[in-house]
């Protein structure tokens, strides 16, 4: 076992103070949230005295919250599952075929990895307009495919390497066509892969601002929580009890999904990053 | 198809396969990535309002414009190289002591590790918007309870501060996601050569310097790399927490371009602008992993 040293204990306390200190901002908004406005201007550093929940729903209500999420659930689920099944496939394919188009395929494919996006989304605008994908959450989720995908292929591509090629050919031999096989044989044990890709895609997807500003900002019923949240506290610069509420609910779900699954998201986002 | 030979069929198959596997990243990937991307790079030689179908070539015109008469560009130039400059050294030695910090054996090491990493799940967005709270009706009740006037400064306001203000806020935003890129580094040095070196009576810096800091230089290529991007590329932090301000202080490129295009509507200009920006962020990139790698060793 290990043992701990009254060294490491001041580490802990001093680490601790320092933690403490680093969330405290997140700490103020959680409190001020709960207070009226005046709490607010008297005093934000001071515990609420009663816990005023009229902030929840008039910014619940005003943000026209349940819209809007489902509308940013929609984007990211159809993100996230589009770039995780042509990533999948093509990481998978790309590193069973060595040929001299393969691996011109495999380049081309990457090469958005060395491609910011405030390069492009110009003329991303453009042909997203003429492919009609713009002005609802599904095609922002479309749109979202081939942004992810170059990062997600690279880390699938490298991951198969360690399935045995026997595997292929096994379920090959025994009737499967190439589908069945990747999807049933190759697919399932590429799990860990799957899981880092869909947490680095979900976080981007569900936090992402810009894209979703340049095709939805037109169309009032189809904005994504983000756009909904900055609209609101445009609308509410001052007035910092609804503010402080709209932030709570609207970084909620992203906490949630962090406390459930932290231990894989940051493994993701490690993998993901190591990766590039 | 009949007429095929056996081989021929085979090879047949295979590449309809490929095909089958491979062609749908494509087409995801050329609609939206390479297609507006050369289209970008096509459009930064004409005129265009974005409005209109039409696009007036005039050659080199909007490089022209861009490098000799934009001062507005090249202040936001000069404001994201320095933010990105901040930004890479702060971030990255503050990360890697409080990783080396977290790897050592202390209690409730996991706990800490997740508590630094909760701001870099919050979006960009909320969390400009969350500081903009802070800097304002926060420090002034700071100011009540402290009396000091560090608090009273115009954080977001003053064209000195509001640098320092940005940086912080950028750097307390991703620390946690660099943090646990270090730790990940940490964890692959090997025990036996940090005991080795006990032995050897190595103190702790002479470890730290010799041992520990060589191995874990592919985790430091990795997160200077990514902290040099996210800095170039910095847009929605800016967006929501001074939307450029005061005056055009803290506009960085990124920001610059979507007024360009989205707000003065010059299309044109706008993608010659990120074509820029993205050979500046390609060219650094490059330089930046070439001289870390090279000091890169393997166990």
């Amino acid at each position: 076992m290990k043992k701990y040293t009254p060294a490491s204990t001041i580490t802990t306390l001093v680490l601790s103070l320092v933690a403490i200190f680093y969330l405290y901002p997140l700490f103020l908004v959680v409190i001020n949230s709960f207070k009226t406005f005046s709490e607010i201007t008297s005093n934000v550093l001071a515990l609420p005295t009663s816990l005023v929940l009229e902030n929840f729903s008039n910014a619940f209500r005003i943000m026209n919250y349940p819209q809007y999420f489902l509308n940013t659930l929609l984007a990211t689920a159809v993100g996230v599952s589009g770039v995780v099944l042509v990533s999948s496939m093509a990481g998978y394919k790309l590193s069973r075929t060595k040929t001299r188009y393969s691996f011109v395929m495999f380049m081309v494919l990457i090469a958005p990895m060395m491609i910011p996006f405030h390069s492009f989304m110009i003329s991303l605008v453009k042909v997203a307009k003429e492919l009609h994908l713009i002005g609802s959450p599904l095609g922002l989720g479309v749109l979202y495919w081939g942004l992810g995908a170059s990062l997600a292929l690279f880390m699938y591509h490298g991951a198969v390497k360690s399935v045995p090629q026997e595997l292929d050919d096994c379920a090959l031999i025994d009737g499967a066509g190439p589908l069945r096989a990747f999807f049933q044989i190759i697919f399932p044990l590429l799990q860990p892969v799957t899981v880092s890709v869909i947490v680095i895609n979900t976080m981007w997807m569900w936090n992402d601002f810009l894209l979703p500003l340049l095709v939805l900002s037109g169309s009032k019923k189809s904005l994504t929580l983000q756009l909904a949240a900055y609209n609101f506290f445009g609308l509410y610069k001052v007035d910092w009890n609804f503010a402080m509420a709209g932030v709570l609910l609207t970084i909620l779900p992203a906490v949630i999904f962090y406390l459930s699954l932290q231990r894989y998201i940051i493994k993701g986002m490690v993998a993901g990053a190591v990766k590039t | 198809m009949e007429s095929m030979t056996p081989l021929k069929r085979k090879q047949w198959d295979r590449a309809l396969t490929f095909a089958l596997f491979t062609l749908p990243a494509l087409a995801a990937i050329l609609i939206s990535v390479e297609i507006p991307f050369l289209m970008s790079v096509f459009s930064s030689f004409t005129k265009w309002n974005g409005l209109d179908k039409a696009q007036t070539f005039i050659g080199l015109e909007n490089y022209k414009e861009l490098f000799l008469d934009d001062l507005d560009m090249w202040k936001a130039f000069g404001f994201t190289l320095r933010l990105t400059l901040g930004s890479v050294i702060v971030v990255n030695l503050c990360a890697l002591l409080l990783a080396v910090l977290l790897d050592s054996d202390i209690r409730g090491k996991n706990a800490l590790r997740a508590a630094f990493y909760v701001p870099n799940i919050v979006s960009l967005i909320i969390i400009g918007y969350i500081w903009r709270f802070i800097f304002s009706a926060g420090f002034e009740s700071f100011f009540q309870a402290s009396g000091l006037d560090f608090f009273m400064l115009s954080w977001l306001g003053d064209v000195n501060l509001v640098y320092f203000s940005v940086l912080m806020v950028s750097v307390w935003h991703s620390l946690g996601f660099y943090l646990v890129i270090y730790i990940a580094g940490l964890q692959t040095v090997p025990r036996d050569l940090i005991e080795a070196s006990m032995i050897d009576g190595a103190g702790r810096l002479v470890r730290f310097f010799r041992i520990t800091l060589p191995l874990i230089m592919s985790s430091i290529t990795v997160s200077v790399f990514h902290s040099l991007s996210n800095g170039l590329k910095a847009f929605d932090v800016i967006f929501s927490l001074t939307n450029g301000g005061p005056g055009n202080s803290t506009t960085t490129i990124a920001l610059d371009i979507y007024r360009t295009a989205f707000v003065i509507n010059r299309f044109g200009y706008g993608t010659a602008k990120s074509v820029v920006l993205f050979l500046m962020i390609l060219i650094l990139s490059i330089f930046q992993v070439r001289l870390f790698k090279s000091r890169e060793v393997e166990v």
